[in-house]
């Protein structure tokens, strides 16, 4: 994970009835008449590792790209999947394996050639090949093939719900490009986007022009889904990567949007020329164990680690400030679909006596556990020091090792070199998307139990099942314990008030915004 | 002369050999994956050992080396794996702030430090010589970052008077760019004008206890005149040095200011090229600067040859 806890946006905007709150004017000014022209900058938290949207899981990719890149599908304000380049939502056959899209007619690309069905069959078996996401896809993807000039079918060897979600996702990302212009490392950055790439001048700015052949979906915005409207001429980002700098440059105006500011720094927002936005809630730190090797290959000593936690000192310790964070231990929170009221029944309870008792009934030979953490995220450190405590207090032995963000996400690779280490994660729009159901990712969670859970889950046909069965995942990480879910945090970002029509959402997008 | 010049030439790339041998297996001992960090957080290892591949990354350090030297031999840098550009393309990129951030900030300091240096002194023991003393110590003791920071707050942020960090969007004029410049070269400038302040005030003293400067004023030259003439040039030799190290410091060691000030430099590249373990930037940068660190040394020994006729190679 490469992004900061302050950098991820709350997937409950306003119009979900959430709790996002903006301090000062509301986050959209309703009512405000939209201007064509203008140009804004946003500043970034720094510069993205790539610009091919396929080929990386960080948020910033996600957050320039999809200005310049779309997909088949995206999500409403409501986190639905629905169309973007396809026609309508696509049409699944009786069995579940067969899925009909329809293609948008007279899309065309930045390099005035039309979008066909070639090129959606060539940018998706691009997809599966190069994309974390795609992979993921690709092994329930039998074929995918164009059947006629404005349709392709995708064909699976089982029913898998979680398929449009992924194709819907803004990072590793199913983007259509031209079938011409793909390579294994893109060159050339032609979408059907809003906004076309105009220059790129590494760690100074990235400048992005209106298209000025974009097709706009017919209707009103609906959060990244609906019409986009093009008011802006130019959007510049900027990267920033001085949390203190980009704090300054809010309190002066110097941007029109400042991504990721610690949210300490609230108060001196206020009186300044930005406005403070609070996403609300914004994401969840959690603990990863590792089931495969060492202390943590014990269910009953990771079930022992789980009670002896007090997650709201965690939280506490980490944010400083209720408003921030929010004590809960179920995976989505209110608002969201896929929230439910599960309450953890071994959640937040700091139960020393009760951990110790588990851990003497595992006896492990070794009681030490390898805590590896990172200061770059200051917040994953402060977790780690109370953890510490709450573990020591158990009768285990901590051994925390503290590294830079980069030697922690190749350490987390080895099974033998780690039994707990700290991250988190934005609420994605549908669990299919986070990384731990993978057996693959660092944690390596791979039992019968979980099996059962989530295949059920995935190929569940209808909402309500999967809803249904989605409370059983929850129930299986409680039990199985491959993680502990620490709590849900806010985060804190900063615009300017000239800035109008902006809607916050996880991954800030400025078409349908315009400047006063 | 000319054989001076030559040794020292072949003395830069026996230098260089070594810095890029010791970069290249310090970077390759450190931990950190490039492809993980390309790839993002939802990475799976299945992928961040096929960019490996990819990338050559899987293959042994000596392979990699010598791969790297070979491409070295022939002027090749690399290619930087997260901007996908040649490094000295990324690097040239990269010159103009800090070339002229460089600039800027020795001229602050000397402008600072000369006049200053010589005050101190000629009026040595005095309340002046203790202040300048002082503020030495203290300019030289302060952290760049938080300098910058109260600068920013002040300058930018309440009299709205600069702008805070960055150089600029497309098109910016000379003016605005440089305008992005000022706080942070007042900032190497107050910085470094310690050091300078220092060696100018320590050299002036040893030169004006000569006999030839008791000599000119015995001769009746007005004070300004010995001074100027006759010390100032006579304490250029420890001078020139200490402003040539400065400026080398300056090319390589503005990375904390260049971060602070959102500045697109060598030192800001080179701090994200460490941070995304990219590679090839951070061998190319590192090895860019140690030739560059050698350079000026050489042009400083050459100027010596100016500014003192007893001075011969």
């Amino acid at each position: 994970m490469n992004f900061s806890m302050t950098r991820r946006r709350s997937l409950i905007a306003m119009a979900m009835g959430g709790t996002l709150g903006a301090v000062g004017l509301p986050a959209t000014v309703f009512g405000a008449t939209p201007v064509k022209g203008g140009i804004i900058s946003v500043a970034t938290i720094g510069e993205p590792p790539t610009l091919d949207p396929m080929m990386s899981t960080a948020d910033l990719v996600g957050i320039l790209t999809q200005h310049i890149f779309e997909t088949l599908y995206t999500f409403d304000a409501k986190w639905n999947v629905t169309p973007l380049l396809a026609e309508s939502l696509p049409k699944l056959s009786a069995d579940g394996k067969t899925c009909d899209i329809a293609l948008r007619k007279g899309v065309t690309f930045h390099d005035g050639s039309a979008m066909s069905s070639a090129d959606v069959v060539a940018s998706l078996k691009r997809w599966t090949g190069v994309a974390s996401r795609g992979k993921q896809a690709a092994d329930v993807i039998a074929d995918i093939e164009a059947t006629g000039a404005d349709g392709i079918r995708i064909t699976l060897k089982q029913p898998y719900a979680p398929l449009t979600a992924l194709l819907a996702m803004n990072n590793s990302a199913a983007v259509i490009m031209p079938a011409k212009k793909l390579a294994a490392t893109l060159t050339e950055f032609i979408g059907t986007g809003p906004y076309q790439l105009k220059a790129r001048v590494p760690d100074q700015y990235i400048q992005l022009v209106r298209f000025s052949g974009y097709k706009s979906r017919a209707g009103e915005p609906d959060g990244y889904g609906g019409a986009r409207k093009q008011y802006l001429d130019e959007i510049r980002f900027v990267p920033m990567t001085n949390a203190n700098t980009r704090l300054e440059s809010a309190i002066a105006g110097q941007f029109d949007y400042v991504d990721s500011l610690a949210v300490e720094s609230l108060s001196k927002l206020k009186g300044s020329k930005s406005e403070a936005v609070i996403l609300k809630p914004f994401g969840w730190p959690r603990l990863v164990l590792n089931t495969k090797k060492g202390l943590m290959a014990d269910q009953k000593v990771r079930q022992a680690a789980q009670l002896a936690l007090n997650e709201e000192d965690m939280l506490y310790a980490a944010f400083g400030d209720k408003n921030f964070y929010a004590v809960d231990a179920d995976l989505y929170p209110k608002g969201f679909p896929w929230a439910t009221d599960l309450g953890g029944a071994v959640y937040d309870k700091g139960d020393a006596a009760g951990a110790k008792k588990l851990l003497d009934a595992a006896n492990p030979k070794d009681r030490t556990i390898r805590l590896l953490t990172s200061q770059q995220y200051e917040f994953h450190y402060k977790m780690a020091l109370v953890a510490n405590e709450y573990f020591k207090a158990a009768g285990f032995k901590v051994d925390m090792q503290v590294v830079d963000w980069a030697t922690l996400v190749q350490r987390r690779a080895n099974p033998d070199l780690w039994d707990i280490f700290i991250t988190h994660s934005p609420f994605l729009p549908e669990p299919a998307l986070i990384d731990f159901p993978s057996k693959n990712s660092p944690g390596w969670w791979d039992t019968p139990r979980r099996d059962k859970a989530l295949d059920a889950f995935n190929q569940a046909r209808t909402q309500d099942e999967r809803l249904k069965l989605w409370a059983e995942v929850q129930k299986a990480v409680f039990d199985e314990v491959p993680f502990i879910k620490v709590g849900d945090f806010n985060a804190l970002s900063a615009r300017s008030p000239k800035l109008q029509g902006f809607t916050p959402a996880p991954w800030p997008y400025f078409w349908n915004t315009w400047k006063a | 002369m000319l054989r001076y010049i030559l040794n020292r030439l072949v003395g830069l790339v026996v230098v260089m050999f070594i810095v890029a041998t010791i970069v290249f297996v310090i970077l390759r001992i450190t931990p950190g994956d490039p492809a993980a960090v390309m790839l993002g957080p939802q990475a799976t290892q299945q992928d961040i050992a096929a960019l490996r591949t990819q990338l050559g990354l899987d293959q042994s350090i000596l392979t990699q080396y010598v791969t790297w030297l070979g491409h070295l031999a022939r002027g090749d840098l690399g290619q930087s794996i997260f901007l996908n550009k040649p490094v000295l393309t990324v690097l040239a990129d990269r010159a103009e702030p800090t070339f002229w951030l460089t600039l800027m900030s020795l001229a602050i300091a000397t402008a600072i430090a000369l006049p200053v240096g010589i005050l101190s002194a000629v009026k040595r023991g005095t309340a002046l010589d203790q202040s300048v003393q002082g503020f030495s110590m203290f300019t030289s003791s302060v952290p760049s970052f938080w300098l910058g920071l109260l600068l920013m707050e002040f300058f930018s942020v309440k009299l709205g008077w600069l702008p805070v960090a960055g150089y600029g969007g497309p098109g910016a004029s000379i003016g605005e760019r440089l305008s992005h410049l000022i706080l942070p070269a007042v900032v190497l400038g107050l910085v470094n004008s310690a050091l300078i302040t220092r060696f100018i005030r320590a050299s002036m003293l040893d030169v004006l206890r000569d006999d030839y400067v008791r000599t000119a004023r015995a001769k009746g030259l007005t004070e300004t005149r010995v001074i100027l003439r006759h010390g100032v040039r006579n304490a250029l030799i420890p001078i020139l040095t200490v402003l040539g190290l400065t400026a080398a410091l300056l090319v390589s060691g503005a990375v904390v200011t260049e971060t602070v000030f959102g500045l697109p430099g060598v030192g800001s590249l080179v701090v994200s090229a460490v941070l995304r373990r990219d590679y090839p930037v951070i061998q190319g940068a590192l090895l860019v600067i140690a030739a560059i660190y050698v350079l000026i040394n050489l042009v400083i020994d050459l100027l010596y040859l100016l500014v003192d006729p007893r001075v011969r190679y």
